[in-house]
């Protein structure tokens, strides 16, 4: 409310629009992987910035923090058969698709 | 390069070709390698070869000039179709650093043209055919080599020895990695008995492996090179994260995966899709060493930034690999 309009995702997926409708088509062919990654850095800042406030909830159902959680599945305390191996998949899970609608969400089926 | 480095090379050049009139007629970076330089050397006499180098900042965990060099030539005589190597100079002081000379290939390797023609490497089942008898040629040189001395120790259990090492990698790094830690307790747990290791490529996948229209023209790129379990590179290959979105096409997004195995002989298809959960984790690994030369400013550069935005789509099908298996 306080925040000038349009906010960060707008006016990013807007620079993108520019730079693929735009000044793709007027660059060289050699040009056109870098500007593609540049795409797709914006996308990635897009969804970034459009993305709800997800660590501390991930932080907070992780017992000890990451470290102590990585080493704990190393030591095998969260096999299956074992009390906590449904929790921490799903922990897991909850965690990955979290960073995937940033970073990949084609994983994830999405486009 | 500029003149003097050129002068430089053309001298070397002469001397180890034993050609006094050598000349470069052109020099031409060529595309590709986030970790090498090759350059096209177009030389008197109509001969076509390639230089390869090393770029500014290069992984811990690839060979050397020397080492690609030796591996090059042992998979040469052993019949493996790679680019004939010629010369090695280990002396920094001619170009700026260690380079070899080889024979320039014709073909293309570049990854997402490869899966989507269907006639290249003379289509798709009969390239992925004859990537079977090529990995099957690099299989059949077996340790001890004395010229490869420099791949160490042969590993008892080579796949005892890959859980350690990944969790050697993920311990260097700077933020625990609970996704990769998942994989690999997996991996531990379902880990096959032990076979006799032989020469693994480590890195035998669509994008370097060149072709034309009639088939396989060169394997490149031998600098992960190990003693292994060979399964190892079948696995690489037919990973889901090597089929460059083509996921119908087992054999990495080029053919069919039954193809690949009666092109190889024998293959043990449960240790294939073993390493193909390993592959994903040693490939999300290396993409998170990628990520953290941009992050350190070791190398600024928005390739390697994106390569560690890969790492949690991997995770997300390690999540599902592990998960599969664990239901069957």
């Amino acid at each position: 409310m306080l925040a000038e309009e349009p906010l960060p995702p707008d006016l990013l997926a807007t620079a993108r629009e520019v730079l693929l409708n735009e000044l793709l088509p007027a660059l060289p062919p050699g040009k056109a992987l870098a500007v593609r990654m540049v795409a797709n850095a914006i996308a990635i800042a897009t969804r970034a910035a459009a993305e709800p406030a997800w660590e501390d909830d991930a932080l907070a159902r992780m017992a000890g923090g990451p470290c102590a959680f990585a080493a704990a599945i190393r030591e095998g305390r969260f096999d299956p058969g074992t009390a906590g191996h449904a929790e921490a998949a799903a922990l897991l899970d909850d965690i990955t698709r979290a960073r995937c609608t940033v970073s990949a969400p084609r994983a994830l089926g999405k486009a | 390069m500029d003149e003097a480095r050129r002068a430089r090379l053309t001298a070397w050049l002469r001397a180890a070709s034993g050609d006094a009139a050598l000349a470069i007629e052109g020099m031409a970076l060529l595309s590709g390698g986030a970790i090498q330089q090759n350059w096209a050397l177009d030389v008197s006499g109509g001969r076509a070869w390639v230089l390869r180098t090393d770029n500014a900042a290069t992984l811990a965990v690839s060979h050397g000039r020397a080492q690609e060099f030796a591996l090059l030539r042992a998979a040469h005589a052993a019949g493996v179709t790679v680019p004939e190597p010629l010369f090695l100079c280990g002396d920094a002081g001619v170009t700026g650093a260690p380079f070899f000379v080889m024979r320039r290939v014709a073909g293309t390797a570049a990854a997402h043209r490869v899966v989507r023609s269907d006639t290249l490497g003379g289509g798709r089942e009969a390239c992925v055919r004859a990537l079977g008898r090529e990995l099957a040629r690099i299989h059949a040189i077996t340790p001890p080599r004395a010229a490869l001395a420099f791949l160490g120790e042969p590993p008892a259990d080579p796949c005892g020895a890959f859980v350690a090492d990944q969790r050697a990698a993920l311990d260097r790094q700077r933020t625990p990695r609970p996704a990769l830690e998942w994989g690999l307790r997996h991996l531990e747990r379902t880990a096959p008995p032990p076979v006799p290791p032989v020469l693994v490529h480590n890195d035998f996948r669509t994008g370097n492996i060149m072709l034309d229209d009639h088939g396989v023209t060169a394997v490149l790129d031998w600098e992960f090179s190990v003693w292994s379990d060979p399964h190892a590179d079948l696995g690489w290959l037919c990973a889901k994260c090597w089929r460059f979105g083509n996921d119908a096409q087992e054999a990495g997004g080029i053919g069919p995966r039954a193809a690949l195995y009666d092109g190889y002989g024998q293959v043990e298809d449960a240790r294939v899709r073993w390493w193909e959960l390993a592959a994903h984790v040693r490939w999300a690994s290396i993409a998170v060493d990628q990520a953290e030369r941009h992050i350190s400013g070791v190398e600024r550069n928005l390739e390697l930034a994106l390569t560690g935005h890969m790492v949690p789509g991997l995770e997300w099908e390690i999540l599902r690999m592990v998960e599969a298996r664990d239901a069957r």
